[in-house]
This record gives C-alpha cells, sequence and structure tokens, in this order.
C-alpha cells in the first residue's frame, strides 16, 4: 500500500507538518445542499463520481468511493482524524460521499457544505505543490461539469465566506516553543491584519492541543490563488523562523529539558495513556528530536503517531470498539511498540 | 433549539466537532458563540447566520423577505437568518443586499484568478482555451451594484468615492460621462 502523506515527513518538516489546499465548487444547474432534496444530491452524486472516475486522467482509477450512509461511525471518526474529510461531511446522511484516492492524499467530498470539496494534504510544507494538483483535477472537472461561476463574484458558494477562488489553503504547524513564550496571542492578532487566520488544530476551537495551529487563509474573493499562496507562504516562513529560534532559546533551559526527557520516558514506558496526554508529550520529543535532546526518533514516526493514537483510528486499526480505558492501554503499546 | 449555553435565546450556530473519538454537536446562540471564540472562525465549522443577521439589520429583511429566489425559492431573511445562499441564481437576484456582507467578509467584491476554461455563456459554441479577463465594463457594472447598496444603506462617502472611481473607469474607456 502507497505511504500516506501522514507517515512522510517533508519540507520543513521540524516546524510543518502538512499542508492542504481546498477548493469549494458546485454544479450550476442545481440549487446549493441547503435546498437540494435527497434526489438532487443523488444525481449530483452520479455526475461528479463519473466525472472524477471516467475521465481519462491516470489518477482516475486510483480513486475509491465511500458513501457516508454505508459506513459505520468508526470508520467515519477515522476519517476525520486523518484530517481528509471535515465533522461536517460525517454528521448526517443525505448521499455525502468521499472520493478518496489510494495514497490518502486528494479526497473530494460530495454534499458536503457545497457540491464538492476538493482538497489536496501533502507532507511538510509545500503549497506549490498541493495547489497543482487541486487545480489539475479541478481543471479536469471543469471540462466536464458545469460549475456555478460569477465574473463578478467568482466561484458561487452556499456560504459567503468562500467566493471568489473557493479556495482555502493552510499549514498544520508545530509551534510548541512559540505557544510557550507566549508570543501566539499576538501574532495570532497581527494575522488577522493580513487576512490569515491560525487556530488550534486538535481539540475544539481555538485551543491549541499540543502546540499544533492550523494557518489559513481567510479571503478569498479579491485575491488570486496565487497572492493567497504566496501571503500565506511568506508568513509560514517567518512563523518557522520564529518558531526555530525559539526552541533554541528554550531548549536550552534545564526546565524545558526537563519536561522533554519526562515526556519520552512516559512514552517509552507508560502502560495506559490518554490521548491528550500522548498529544502532549509527542509534541514534546517532536520538540527535542529538532533540537537533538530525543535520539533515535524520527519526525516521520511522531507524525504517523500522532494520527494513529486518535480514538477512533487506533480502533479501526484493531477492528473492533473499545472503552476509554482500553483505548488507553492499547495506545500505550502501539507507542512502546514505534519508538 | 435553545442554545445549550445560557439556556435563553434561539441557536443559531450548530459546531460539529470530533471529542475523544465522538462526534459531538454543539448549538450556541449568536452572542454565546461568540463568547466561545467561534466569532472568527468562519472554515467548515462556522455558521455565519448569526454574523450576517447582526449587521445586515433584521428589521429591514421583515419587510423584503417576500422576494424569493424564482430558481431555489429561498428568501432573504432565509439566507441571513441561516448563513447560507440557496442557489448560484441567489447571488444575481439578492446581489444588491448580499454585497455589503460580502463585502464586509472579503474587503473585496470583485473575483480575480482563476476563472471557468470554457465562458458560461457560450456554452453553444467551442470555446477556445483562452481565460476570460474581466472587462472594464463589467467592473464599471459591478461598481455600480456597490453604488446603488451604498445610497441604499446611506453610506454617502463611500457611494461618492464609488461614482469617482466609476467616473474615471469610463473616462479610461473614452466614453462620454
Amino acid at each position: 500500500m502507497d505511504t500516506k502523506w501522514y507517515e512522510k515527513n517533508g519540507k520543513d518538516g521540524e516546524v510543518v507538518i502538512s499542508t492542504r489546499v481546498r477548493f469549494a465548487r458546485n454544479l450550476e444547474e442545481y440549487p446549493f445542499p441547503i435546498r437540494a432534496s435527497a434526489n438532487i444530491k443523488k444525481e449530483i452524486t452520479e455526475k461528479v463520481k463519473d466525472a472524477v472516475l471516467n475521465n481519462n486522467s491516470v489518477i482516475a482509477t486510483r480513486f475509491s468511493c465511500i458513501n457516508m450512509d454505508n459506513i459505520d461511525m468508526g470508520s467515519k471518526v477515522s476519517l476525520v482524524e486523518r484530517h481528509l474529510v471535515s465533522p461536517e461531511f460525517i454528521s448526517g446522511g443525505d448521499d455525502k460521499t468521499l472520493l478518496l484516492l489510494d495514497d490518502e492524499s486528494v479526497s473530494i467530498m460530495i454534499n458536503e457544505e457545497d457540491h464538492i470539496r476538493l482538497q489536496v494534504m501533502t507532507e511538510g510544507f509545500d503549497l506549490d505543490k498541493a495547489y497543482e494538483l487541486a487545480s489539475r483535477i479541478d481543471t479536469l472537472l471543469d471540462e466536464r461539469l458545469k460549475f456555478a461561476f460569477s465574473e463578478r463574484l467568482g466561484y458561487l458558494t452556499q456560504c459567503p465566506t468562500n467566493l471568489g477562488t473557493g479556495m482555502r489553503a493552510s499549514v498544520m504547524l508545530h509551534l510548541p516553543a512559540l505557544r510557550a513564550t507566549k508570543a501566539m496571542r499576538k501574532i495570532a492578532e497581527n494575522l488577522t491584519k493580513l487576512g490569515l487566520t491560525i487556530r488550534g488544530a486538535y481539540g475544539e476551537g481555538t485551543d491549541p492541543v499540543a502546540g499544533m495551529y492550523q494557518l489559513s487563509n481567510q479571503i478569498s474573493l479579491g485575491i488570486s490563488e496565487k497572492t493567497a499562496i504566496d501571503n500565506l507562504k511568506n508568513i509560514t516562513r517567518q512563523l518557522i523562523d520564529r518558531e526555530l529560534k525559539a526552541r533554541q532559546a528554550i531548549c536550552a533551559q534545564t526546565a524545558v529539558q526537563d519536561k522533554i526527557y519526562r515526556s519520552e520516558g512516559i512514552l517509552r514506558y507508560a502502560r495506559l495513556i490518554t490521548c491528550d496526554e500522548a498529544l502532549k508529550c509527542l509534541s514534546d520529543i517532536r520538540m527535542g528530536v529538532t533540537a537533538g535532546l530525543v535520539k533515535n526518533v524520527s519526525l516521520e514516526t511522531i507524525n504517523r503517531l500522532l494520527v494513529e493514537i486518535q480514538p477512533a483510528t487506533l480502533m479501526s486499526r484493531e477492528g473492533k470498539a473499545l472503552e476509554p480505558s482500553e483505548r488507553d492501554e492499547k495506545r500505550a503499546s502501539l507507542i512502546r511498540e514505534n519508538l | 433549539m435553545l442554545c445549550q449555553a445560557c439556556q435563553k435565546n434561539q441557536a443559531t450556530t450548530h459546531i460539529k466537532n470530533i471529542i475523544n473519538g465522538e462526534l459531538t454537536e454543539k448549538h450556541l446562540c449568536p452572542e454565546c458563540a461568540a463568547k466561545q471564540g467561534y466569532g472568527n472562525v468562519f472554515d467548515h465549522m462556522f455558521d455565519i447566520g448569526s454574523f450576517m443577521s447582526g449587521f445586515m439589520g433584521e428589521p429591514s429583511f421583515a419587510l423584503a423577505s417576500e422576494k424569493r429566489c424564482p430558481n431555489c425559492g429561498i428568501t432573504l431573511s432565509q439566507i441571513t437568518k441561516g448563513g447560507r445562499v440557496g442557489c448560484a441564481r441567489c447571488y444575481d437576484v439578492f446581489y444588491d443586499r448580499l454585497l455589503p456582507s460580502i463585502k464586509r467578509i472579503h474587503g473585496n467584491t470583485y473575483h480575480t484568478g482563476k476563472r471557468l476554461k470554457k465562458p458560461q455563456l457560450a456554452s453553444g459554441e467551442n470555446s477556445a482555451e483562452t481565460e476570460v479577463k474581466p472587462s472594464p465594463k463589467s467592473e464599471i457594472e459591478s461598481l455600480g451594484a456597490e453604488l446603488q447598496a451604498a445610497v441604499k444603506a446611506q453610506e454617502f462617502e463611500k457611494a461618492a468615492q464609488l461614482r469617482d472611481r466609476i467616473n474615471a473607469l469610463k473616462a479610461e474607456q473614452g466614453g462620454n460621462i
């Protein structure tokens, strides 16, 4: 089986875990999902499936088709944990269908908030690669489908926040040192002024569990894809530099080293570990690895564990539902086996 | 449905999240949503309904709510309440009324960037692969709509700026003002 993007470590992997580019598209002839009947949604699904699966491109044969009505809740949640679909997408029937590329780098959600949500993920910091692939697939679909588009407002979307390019580009950043030095609030304030937004990548709202953040463009109308991406690249580059400098400074402190080594101890020897604790400890040793403090652990392994320790993904790996305490035990042993 | 936080107001923001391996839904009123930090997050989980109705002003909507989109049947008040537009046609039908909120969200009202490979109106023709560029005329039209919206909203300073911009564009085209 192909290696998944979350099992790799990419460009600027010390700080950037992954890159995502997502396009929102709708078919001109149908109402948006909130006004579409079940039958219309079925029609939309068939049209999009046909456009994706029956074209002459090389990747057409590599997609699998998953109807959300046909899989159990655990498998659905695992899709969210692997960042392949949104929580919105798994929250209720109506012919929501996922087209997923075999290496999980491309997912096409049908009947989410828009008729089509096309998403490309790559490991590390690679906005150009993610954008180019997303744009190629978009062009391929454009040849076979009639997208809702206006000269003035660009691609028309159910929610006006996505008008224009319909593009949301984002990077998942590991910023434990900037978080520890309390620099994030100020950074977040300044980013808003630049048309970008940053929020915690795990957990609810803006709570940044494990120092993981999602940085993305906020504005999609009146700004071209290229400008939005250049903007995001520029800011990400600055955040990488600041984070690495901050890491250098704090990793020289005994208290911080102590925290990192304690986390390594917990991960290597614990017999029961909750998801939150595991995320925090993995975050600590991730910083420890890049600072040269933690040896014999690769960033690939940590990246993979960040996904595999999530409750639903852990259960689908075990092939059965587990009680929280059973999960904590399986999680601890999964981590021990991999470190 | 009542807001889960204050148990008083109608919930308009519905946030779906995965917590500890389970899909959860949270239903909040606009105030509580803003308090809990969902006021600025527009990505997947945020429902801009409260946001839009907040600044578009509910009372004027009640009056305008009779008008329906001839394509999907949605009314303007339904759009502002739910924060979601019914179909592609709605953007034409309610253009003037939606424009201020679009402007507020994006700071812009005119698309730049990727366009359809085949121009939409020329559906019967064999379209070439040329990209469609916005013509100055359509920009004038777009600004004209903005101007109307500004006048309606009694934003006269802004309207004057728009009028000047339109005149400048017309002058660029060599047309008579």
